[in-house]
């Protein structure tokens, strides 16, 4: 049973019935976002997303590799997610439904095809060794719009992200520890987020960051993916029924006010792990000292 | 009784635990097996064991004793549980129903409704609901689960609001919440404060009297069903502050007062006048 369970008649109409008369079940208004709260775990690139009741956990990882042959310049960057049974009781381990294909394209697309991350900046030597950097999707618990999440998770992580630093020497190439040098961060080149729309009633209502049970009352999603200066870089209509080409328009500047928001709290959540790391750094070299002292 | 008894899968339940009286048969809740019974005319030391975690709680004036279960989602069917099951498909004989998604279907026999012969039996489409009473699990692995809508003895839907559900809104809560709204309902007159701690349901009665009222059905399976149908213009709104209170509930370990609080904040939230 991989199959999300099918909302019950009742469910359905009653979904339709209220979004009707602008009531969402949780009493949000149609362009109002879950509260979302971004955190940081121990290591660098360690994100933690809370969207409603949706969560997941993104780790960044990098690796130095031999680049493609037919781009000797770029570095590599993967997006793995993988819906596994940790996430919801529809989901089967090690088992590929719709779901995931989809997404997982849209996070390419969104994050990875618009070079949000510059990929040449990851070279070290031309054609021989380059950086690969690999973002890993964890769902922890399903309700609902994973794709924006993913996508905050995705951005949040590479923003937060230190890399090892690596020098050529005599044509060695050599990769410090995180210890020894003081680490990079990755050369982001603008912040894209996807916001993603739910339409009923033949289109007439369109709400953002739908719940899982207003997902599947739904009759079509729409995607777009902007960045904070308004340049959109990604939008689908991927399936269900015909949307009007008014609420691509229309949305998109609802869209542009959704990322600006995510962004600025993404931005809040660097600001302030950096300013814990920073205490924490100095609390740490006054305790080697007390230790010092303990010795003699 | 002293200290509240937190038992394990497995624990026996120490007899000084159990209810004293001892003219009724008694009565095992959720969360409880009888091991085995020793013959009638030695003292009464029943074997009970505990299949699932929670605290024990015994009810002298039903001679009950039950498992309250923690705020899980993972529910097990036990004879006698009133659930919420959803319609998946039919069969000659039977609905095949779904009480808890990705788990195996549940049957309801075609018949087992108040006053239904083969002529007047319900016609159940896929994605219908039915408030159903659990009567059979069966033991061991791939045992079916049976529901009815009647009591077999009288053929009366018993207690009263067995059988389809129609219109209203199905919220999910946790199976702990359920259980906790269950007993606030089964015996909240004798008590001013509300039954656990829970006077969410009682104070929106009383809000939401204006409005006209609403119905609420609750599964063990942690759904609630609630419709306000007679609200008229505020039917919807009323609906989802319901649900919404609820489900708050549920998720924040809110005192009495608060509980209050929190009704008085969302139907403002929701512009419901009251």
């Amino acid at each position: 049973m991989n199959k999300e369970a099918p909302l019950s008649i009742a469910e359905r109409d009653f979904i339709l019935n209220a979004l009707r008369e602008d009531v969402r079940l949780d009493g949000r208004a149609a362009d109002q976002l879950r509260p979302l709260t971004v955190s940081f775990g121990e290591e660098y690139g360690h994100v933690k997303v809370q969207l409603g009741r949706t969560s997941l956990i993104v780790r960044i990882s990098a690796e130095v590799t031999k680049p493609h042959d037919d781009r000797p310049f770029d570095g590599l960057f993967t997006i793995a997610m993988e819906l596994t049974a940790m996430g919801s009781p529809a989901w089967d381990n090690g088992r590929q439904g719709d779901l995931e294909t989809y997404v997982t394209n849209v996070l390419d697309r969104v994050v990875r095809h618009s070079n949000a991350l510059d990929t040449e900046s990851l070279c070290i030597v031309k054609g021989v060794s380059c950086w690969s950097i690999r973002a890993d999707v964890h769902i922890t618990d399903y309700d609902g719009n994973l794709i924006d999440a993913a996508c905050a998770g995705i951005m949040a992580g590479l923003q937060h992200f230190r890399r090892q630093d690596a020098v050529v020497k005599e044509g060695q190439v050599i990769v410090y520890g995180l210890d020894e040098r003081v680490p990079v961060a990755l050369n982001i080149t603008h912040k894209p987020l996807s916001v993603t729309f739910h339409t009923f009633d033949e289109g007439k209502k369109v709400i953002i960051d739908a719940t899982r049970k207003e997902e599947q009352a739904s009759e079509a999603d729409v995607v777009i993916g902007l960045n904070n200066a308004g340049d959109v870089c990604f939008m689908s209509k991927f399936s269900g029924s015909p949307v009007d080409a008014m609420v691509f328009v229309d949305k998109t500047s609802v869209a542009l006010e959704k990322v600006k928001e995510i962004n600025a709290i993404i931005d809040k959540a660097l600001q302030a792990d950096l300013a814990k790391r920073a205490k924490s750094g100095m609390l740490e070299m006054s305790r080697a000292e007390n230790d010092r002292e303990l010795e003699q | 009784m002293s200290s509240p008894l937190v038992l394990l899968p497995g624990d026996e339940i120490p007899s000084e635990y159990l209810p004293s009286t001892n003219s009724a048969p008694l009565r095992l809740g959720p969360g409880l097996r009888l091991l085995s019974q020793p013959p009638s005319s030695s003292a009464p030391s029943h074997v009970l064991t505990a299949t699932q975690a929670g605290i024990l709680s015994t009810d002298n004036k039903k001679n009950a004793v039950s498992i309250l279960s923690a705020p899980n989602r993972r529910y097990i069917p036990t004879v006698n549980d009133l659930v919420i099951a959803q319609v998946h498909h039919s069969s000659p004989d039977y609905f095949h129903c779904m009480v808890t998604p990705q788990a195996p279907h549940v049957v309801l026999g075609q018949l087992a409704f108040e006053g239904a012969t083969k002529k007047t039996r319900p016609m159940l489409k896929q994605g219908d609901l039915v408030y159903a009473r659990v009567l059979s699990v069966g033991l061991g692995a791939g045992a079916e689960v049976e529901l009815t809508c009647v009591n077999p003895a009288t053929g009366k839907a018993e207690p009263g609001g067995l059988g389809h559900l129609t219109g209203g809104m199905v919220f999910d809560i946790s199976n702990g919440m359920a259980a906790r709204l269950m007993r606030a309902s089964s015996s909240s007159a004798d008590q001013q404060d509300g039954v656990a701690g829970l006077v969410v349901l009682d104070e929106l009665g009383k809000k939401l009297e204006k409005v006209g009222g609403f119905e609420i059905a609750v599964g063990r399976n942690g759904k609630v069903w609630v419709d306000c149908s007679n609200g008229g213009d505020a039917a919807v709104k009323a609906t989802v502050a319901i649900g919404r209170c609820l489900t708050t509930v549920d998720q924040h370990d809110l005192s009495p007062a608060d509980q209050k609080k929190l009704v008085s904040r969302i139907l403002r939230e929701m512009k419901i006048e009251v």
